[in-house]
């Protein structure tokens, strides 16, 4: 399966779901917000959320701001 | 107590979190103004780098963390950075702020309006910064934000309450908490501010960027203590001519 991680491609062989992916990543989910091809995906379906091939998952992360 | 939506805060000075040299810094400035509500934003993870730790020494101090919309131009692109801060922070509260123009972060009433209403029917508690203007800040009371905060001068600006005028009908007219937010840079300010009526203030610059933070946030704190003390006793009414504090009698006459 290939997918784009913020705009890097991603070839992926034993990750099926966001968690999977966070965790092979080795991301810290505190502060953590994730966004599949535009839709924010609610933290509690991380874990059982299938990834398809060719999607576009965007991460983001809570920092100091105004 | 500053009561916004189902919370109580004995503080009534509101923190941003950024612009602080480094995290612990920030930690002590807002240890030192005993702060309640401290603000946070959101920004694309950078893959390969390290992630702070900025949120746990947070949440070990009790204090609400409000996430902001900042880098949103548009009423849709705030409510995507509102719903991916709800996920990230667990937390429906939120600092709705829409400004498009990088020179002076103008706040767009429009694109305000439309996210707030928005977002509100999405269960989120708005707070948003917006314009002084006290129509645009009682259509957003209407709406259902939670409290309006309108701006005293520009971002980062330390200008002070160069709104004051408008502020007092706002103050005046709003049934929702006013937060005054932006451009606050002196103690002196925050305390007018309150000394107008003022729920609450929110401050980041001119705390951050002075040379002892610390210090500042604590200077912030007291004047915003002297201030609300000050409204709530009513302060005198002014006169363009001299009210005499002394009995004028006329007992030296005979000298």
């Amino acid at each position: 399966m290939r997918i784009m991680l913020n705009d890097t491609p991603l070839q992926l062989a034993t990750v099926s779901t966001l968690t999977q992916l966070l965790q092979q990543q080795q991301l810290r989910t505190e502060g953590l917000a994730i966004a599949v091809n535009n839709s924010v995906i609610a933290k509690r379906l991380w874990q059982e959320y299938q990834l398809q091939n060719h999607d576009q998952i965007q991460l983001f992360q809570i920092v100091t701001g105004g | 107590m500053l009561r916004i939506a189902d919370k109580s805060f004995s503080s009534r000075l509101l923190l941003g979190s950024g612009k602080f040299a480094h995290p612990s810094l920030m930690q002590q400035a807002i240890q030192a103004s005993g702060c309640q509500l401290v603000t946070l934003a959101l920004k694309r993870l950078q893959l390969g780098q390290q992630q702070d730790d900025l949120l746990h020494p947070l949440q070990q101090m009790n204090i609400q963390l409000l996430p902001n919309t900042s880098g949103a131009k548009t009423a849709k692109e705030a409510i995507f950075a509102a719903q991916l801060a709800r996920e990230a922070l667990q937390t429906n509260w939120l600092k709705l702020e829409i400004h498009p123009d990088p020179r002076y972060l103008m706040p767009d009433p429009i694109e305000t309006l439309i996210a707030a209403e928005q977002l509100v029917k999405l269960g989120f508690v708005v707070l948003p910064y917006c314009s002084a203007d006290p129509v645009l800040c009682k259509r957003l009371e209407q709406a259902g934000c939670a409290a309006v905060m309108p701006l005293g001068a520009a971002i980062g600006s330390n200008q002070g309450l160069q709104t004051r005028a408008m502020l007092e009908i706002i103050i005046e007219q709003a049934t929702v908490p006013v937060i005054i937010d932006a451009g606050l840079g002196a103690p002196s300010h925050a305390a007018a501010a309150m000394e107008l009526g003022a729920a609450a203030v929110l401050v980041n610059t001119a705390i951050a960027s002075s040379q002892n933070p610390v210090a500042m946030a604590l200077a912030f704190a007291q004047a915003v203590n002297a201030g609300r003390t000050a409204y709530n006793a009513g302060l005198a009414a002014a006169h363009s001519h001299a009210e005499p504090s002394s009995p004028l009698t006329d007992f030296l006459a005979t000298l």
